[in-house]
């Protein structure tokens, strides 16, 4: 028999605030046993004077993206809260700065708010933000696992208008929680609270041209400042953000495409989906025949494309000595009967309907994107992880209740 | 609703329907990239389509604005000396977080076309933060 420690509650809503000590093996969490003084009507069964809130409704997943372009607002943020349904928005009437994305099934948490260290401060000690020791760990770890427990938390907020960490806005535990940001993976203790891991690896020469894209019409901006910003970061992003990578469940590289020689624009990308084998809860994605290699170039009889085309390329792999398959799409959708297409030649996408993919992508069309890879395996990332969800709470709810043993 | 047949790699024949939101194939078209046009100033012209609502938006735009411009030029001075310096690297990484900042506004203010502010504003209208923009 499991014993929980005793804890007052104010109310008892949708998540239950207590926690249990005790997991079992594979990380769920066992029925939660609340005993209570007065009866109250919502009490189904009343007469043993026992509420028993059942471990689904608790159930939080937590989600890790790693990614160097902002927080919480980035676009692959945007498509993954899109997929589980509604539009993610800030958190109504709290501190308009907040980074924080809140939906009916999803929050999302931007890891800056575990700075340590505001920018008076990282400017003082000599350190970015991308340093480790502007970073509080130990906080980040016991909010994550508060949250994932079921218990709410008083998160502080870090300020990126004004440089400073404000007030803590409540955070109540979601059903499905993404952090967001730099370090998701770098702390082992959090990277263990993460039942999904995603890393979004930008290449040196599109990383380049897109904060080109994004910076030049700035006044102050030009190429020398651009290229001395990233090429200043780099010492630190190597050292402490990159090899996070090893650790993710799937990784999204992004690189020139191979296309079109010389191509230094960065509009045309090559992407490749780098999933893990293994991970509970996750089939890869693949294309044709799983785990053999495939060389696909759709454009021909069937389909028609403009240049510079599409082409495809799909096979195993080991990645920092972990087994691995790759999708890999480089080119360009210009039309949607190629999204079609392609959508209707892979495999395990777990999508729920035909077309579910090319309906996604067309919702956001606007996003950057939208006609290449990224977008393309964004969207398929958020559908895998709708799937995890979904087994992780169905094989919760049919785990058998012991915990009325006593 | 319009009905594709496609052969899929297996050979077996699938009806698959075109779903009905599917009008406007044009906006595949790469030209929806963000990065065509340069639409920051417009913003700061015109409150009606898509941009900013609120003062207190205005200002932080601005403010962002201005300490892009300030610390690019911190930055340029603090690495003239030695740009392996950690004051060097902290200066640029000051710029990137900024810049990051400044366009995540930007983004939300023209492709999501929400004010930030909104729903702070809608509780709070008095304060002059949410003073509505008027041109």
């Amino acid at each position: 028999m499991a014993v929980s420690t005793l804890y007052t509650t104010q109310a008892l809503n949708s998540a239950c605030s207590i926690s249990t000590p005790a997991k079992t093996h594979v990380g769920f969490h066992q029925k939660q046993v609340v005993f209570y003084r007065r009866s109250s009507k919502r009490v189904g069964g009343g007469g043993s004077g026992v509420i028993t809130c059942s471990a689904g409704d608790s159930q939080t997943v937590v989600i890790g993206l790693a990614a160097d372009s902002g927080c919480g607002k980035s676009t692959f943020m945007r498509r993954l809260t899109s997929v589980f349904g509604g539009a993610a928005e800030p958190p109504k009437g709290g501190n308009p700065d907040s980074n924080t994305l809140i939906s009916d099934t999803t929050t999302v948490i931007c890891l800056d708010d575990y700075h340590s260290l505001d920018r008076t401060g990282r400017k003082e000690k000599g350190v970015t933000a991308l340093d480790p020791r502007a970073n509080d760990f130990d906080l980040m770890y016991e909010q994550v696992k508060a949250l994932k427990s079921g218990i709410a938390v008083d998160k502080p907020i870090y300020n990126h208008v004004t440089g400073l960490l404000d007030p803590p806005e409540l955070i109540k535990p979601p059903k499905i929680l993404v952090i967001e940001g730099l370090h998701p993976m770098f702390d082992d203790r959090v990277r263990d609270l993460l039942d999904f891991s995603i890393y979004l690896d930008i290449s040196n020469e599109v990383k380049f041209a897109w904060k080109i894209q994004r910076d030049m019409a700035e006044r102050g901006h030009s190429l020398e400042s651009i290229k001395a910003s990233i090429e200043a970061r780099k010492p630190d992003f190597d050292a402490y953000i990159d090899p996070q990578k090893q650790y993710a469940d799937a990784v999204i590289e992004v690189l020139p495409t191979q296309l079109i020689p010389d191509d230094n624009e960065g509009k045309v990308l090559r992407v490749r989906l780098i999933m893990k084998e293994g991970v509970e809860n996750f089939s890869p994605v693949y294309l044709f025949d799983e785990g053999s290699t495939i060389s696909w170039i759709p454009c021909g009889r069937k389909l028609t494309c403009s240049y510079p085309g599409i082409k495809f390329h799909y096979g195993p792999d080991t990645y920092f000595g972990n087994e691995v398959s790759i999708l890999e799409m480089d080119g360009q959708f210009d039309r949607l009967d190629e999204l079609i297409y392609v959508e209707s030649h892979l495999s395990n996408i777990s999508t729920k309907f035909y077309g579910e993919v090319t309906q996604q992508m067309l919702k956001h069309a606007d996003f950057p994107g939208s006609n290449n890879g990224t977008g393309l395996f964004q969207t398929i990332v958020g559908l895998k992880i709708r799937d995890l969800y979904e087994q992780i709470t169905s094989s919760k709810a049919a785990a058998p209740l012991e915990a009325t043993k006593a | 609703m319009a009905t594709l047949r496609l052969h899929s790699l297996t050979g077996a024949r699938e009806e698959i329907p075109t779903p009905s939101f599917v009008s406007n194939p044009r906006m595949l078209s790469p030209s929806f990239h963000c990065n065509k046009k340069r639409v920051s100033r417009r913003m700061t012209v015109n409150a009606m389509g898509g941009g900013a609502k609120y003062k207190g938006t205005l200002m932080r735009e601005k403010k962002l604005t201005e300490m892009i411009e300030k610390k690019v030029t911190e930055a340029k001075q603090v690495c003239e000396g030695d740009e392996t310096s950690d004051e060097c690297k902290v200066a640029w990484d000051e710029v990137e977080e900024v810049s990051q900042a400044k366009a995540d506004l930007r983004l939300r203010l023209e492709v999501e076309k929400k004010d930030p502010l909104e729903s702070f504003c809608q509780e709070n209208p008095e304060t002059e933060e949410c003073k509505v923009y008027e041109d």
